[in-house]
């Protein structure tokens, strides 16, 4: 089956379905987060903002209310870093070496007044002065050695210098980025569950959809017993099931009213047939003399003419109608060639006809042996009333992996170009032929019963050529046959 | 020979019924199922020819009914029916046998009579078949008349053969194609009247008494007397 070759798991449509549908679902959800952690990142961003703005103003006013005596210094130090101590977002762990704010008081010449905080502060300074500040807004400053930027707030006290209060950004960061991993792990865990479910959902739904495939591609020409597997849900590939088998269930009504056309067709043909072949029989028979009998014995063969052309034309038409019943047994090819030829050689010597058979290894079919009987005989009786006098015909089986093709050649006149394309149609009789022109169109129903085929050519080398291809069983397939009718 | 005809249409039943009486049987006919099943319980019958579609059940039921009920005999099978249904093919392999409509009168009788040879096998089969002053050899494949040895080919033997076993008996262009080629084609050339034509030209040669007869519409005939 085509649905098996290549890499099955990546040509099914369920890795397709779940693939897409992963990808829509992993990048909405990925905007979401992105969405969420914007907002976390703008809020975290305005407490601290508020934070820095009261506190650098708390600070202020105790540095303007402070006298500027000795002990100036250490008040503004202990309230800095009292304040330093409520820092918003900070980890515990980082209260012993607290370097992630600091106090820095500027002077009008812009000298460093008062510094609280790690570190000297003239780098903090000189990375102030560079960066334009504006009063009642908190600003990022870049400060040497320090990897993460400082959220600044300043305010300008009376006596013209300008505290400043600084916030390492840093705590905040690291909640970003915590909150990052984990937004990033969840969003990882949710695709891959919803990869799974989608995906074995979709296989199961699918795999139902394959077995109808392989149910309904087992339901052979005339096989139209088997019904594709259905379920109890109600969805719609129980439903394309059941819609399948309703089909089925109207073929193989009308193949049945086919057959019971044919055969009803058949036995009201056959009867009157029997009971006129069987009166003329008995008058025969009642008749001594010669010129009485001649009549009756043409009538007879008309009769005997008739029944097989009915004969004929029912396999014709039911194999148009892919109604053929076929009884399949093994059949050697060359075996049956052989006894053809000698059956047919007198009379094809007879007409000075001349038969050459070549086979290089011997074939064996498993079709149905009446019918395949019929079609070699036609063949040859084909070749019997149109080849002239002095031709040969040369037969030719030629086996292929999985088929074998019988060939007879002649070099004789050819098809006549007109009737080549109508050859199988069953309505083409060849120039002065007593025949009911159904030859080819048997030979092809026969074939095509076995899903095989025919062609008719006329070979650039002269005469004419028919091909008749069908299906090869090889060896083991005969021993597993005739396993499964033993088992039978 | 007591033979039970079991067929509805009284046209066939009425020649079948006289060309059976001709041939030698003591024919008894039914039209349904029921008489045939009353009449086949009460008369000793040999064989029976059973047509498959009757007016009351069908022919295989009836063939299975019978033998429930103990009937013995071998049972001809006729079918105007298009396929050989699978029961037929059972029926045949359990020791009837079937012919399709329509048959020529030869081939019913032959059929009969192989039916009849198999529920009484003739025990050892002989080695050898004398027709008038035609002798055929089985074990040696060679055939002589009055003394001389004729040269014929394998095939042209067993044809041969075949008529010598009928001899005296009609035998059809489709009985000899099935028997001897063990084919069942109806070709619409003359393949057999040339087999025929050969042999006869080698059994009837240099001015002797034609054995084989062409019975033109019928067959042919090996003469016996």
């Amino acid at each position: 089956m085509s649905l098996r070759t290549g890499n099955p798991k990546l040509r099914s449509a369920a890795w397709r379905i779940s693939l897409w549908a992963t990808l829509a679902f992993a990048f909405g959800t990925m905007l979401v987060f992105v969405f969420l952690q914007r907002f976390v990142e703008n809020d975290i961003k305005r407490r601290s903002d508020a934070w820095l703005s009261g506190e650098v103003e708390v600070l202020g006013n105790v540095a303007e209310r402070t006298p500027k005596n000795a002990l100036y210094g250490r008040v503004v130090r202990e309230v800095a870093e009292l304040a330093g101590r409520e820092v918003p977002n900070k980890l515990p762990s980082d209260s012993e070496s607290n370097n992630s704010v600091f106090f820095l008081q500027r002077g009008h010449d812009d000298s460093l007044q008062l510094w609280v905080g790690a570190g000297s502060g003239e780098d903090t300074l000189r990375a102030i002065l560079t960066s334009r500040m504006l009063p009642d807004q908190p600003t990022d400053v870049r400060v040497k050695g320090f990897a993460v930027p400082f959220r600044v707030a300043c305010i300008r006290i009376d006596d013209g210098s300008q505290i400043y209060l600084g916030l390492s950004e840093r705590d905040e960061l690291r909640v970003l980025n915590s909150l990052r991993i984990r937004f990033l792990l969840l969003w990882l865990l949710i695709v891959f569950f919803g990869f799974a479910i989608v995906f074995s959902t979709t296989k199961r739904m699918l795999s139902h959809v394959r077995k109808i495939t392989e149910a309904a591609s087992r339901i052979g020409h005339s096989d139209l017993n088997t019904r594709v597997p259905t379920t109890q849900r109600n969805d719609e590939v129980a439903q394309l099931g059941l819609t399948l088998n309703r089909m089925l269930d109207r073929i193989e009504n009308s193949m049945h009213q086919l057959h019971t056309i044919t055969d009803s067709l058949a036995h009201d043909l056959r009867s009157p047939l029997t009971a006129m072949r069987g009166k003329l029989e008995m008058s025969l028979s009642a008749t001594s003399h010669g010129d009485q009998a001649e009549p009756i014995v043409s009538a007879i063969e008309e009769l005997d003419r008739l029944t097989e052309f009915l004969n004929q034309s029912l396999d014709v038409a039911e194999s148009k109608a892919d109604a053929l019943r076929l009884t399949r047994t093994p059949i050697n090819l060359n075996e049956l060639i052989r006894v053809m030829i000698e059956l047919y050689e007198p009379s094809m010597a007879e007409k000075g006809l001349q038969i050459h058979f070549h086979t290089p290894n011997s074939a064996t079919i498993e079709a149905d042996a009446a019918l395949v009987h019929r079609m070699v005989a036609n063949l040859f009786d084909n070749e019997l009333k149109h080849l002239p006098a002095g031709c040969t015909v040369a037969i030719r089986i030629q086996t292929e992996d999985d088929s074998v093709s019988l060939i007879f050649e002649d070099n004789g006149p050819g098809f006549s170009p007109e009737v080549l394309p109508l050859l199988f149609d069953g309505r083409v009789k060849g120039r002065g032929s007593d025949g009911h022109g159904l030859g080819l169109a048997f030979i092809d129903a026969v074939a095509r019963a076995h899903d095989g085929t025919v062609t008719a050519a006329n070979p650039e080398t002269g005469g004419a050529q028919v091909t008749v291809t069908l299906p090869l069983v090889s060896s083991e397939n005969i021993v597993s046959f005739n396993a499964v009718h033993a088992a039978n | 020979m007591r033979l039970l005809l079991v067929e509805d249409e009284l046209d066939i039943q009425g020649f079948l019924k006289r060309s059976l009486e001709e041939a030698g049987y003591q024919v008894e006919a039914a039209a349904d199922g029921k008489t045939a099943e009353r009449l086949a319980i009460n008369g000793a019958f040999d064989i029976l020819i059973v047509d498959l579609g009757l007016p009351d059940q069908d022919g295989i039921t009836l063939i299975l009914r019978l033998r429930e009920l103990g009937v013995r005999a071998p049972v001809l099978i006729l079918s105007a029916r298009r396929s050989v249904d699978d029961r037929v093919r059972g029926l045949e392999q359990g020791g009837d046998d079937y012919l399709t409509k329509p048959f020529a009168m030869a081939e019913l009788l032959a059929r009969l009579r192989n039916l009849l040879k198999r529920k009484n096998p003739s025990g050892n089969e002989a080695t050898r078949l004398r027709v008038l002053d035609l002798e055929l050899d089985l074990l040696r494949r060679e055939a002589s008349r009055s003394g001389q040895l004729l040269q014929l080919t394998p095939q042209e033997f067993v044809l041969l053969e075949y008529f010598c076993r009928n001899a005296g008996r009609v035998v059809t262009r489709s009985m000899i194609l099935d028997q001897v080629w063990g084919m069942r084609i109806h070709p619409d050339t003359n393949v057999v009247d040339v087999h025929i034509y050969r042999l006869r030209g080698k059994v009837d040669s240099n001015g002797q008494q034609p054995l084989i007869r062409t019975l033109r519409g019928v067959g042919y005939v090996l003469k016996d007397r």
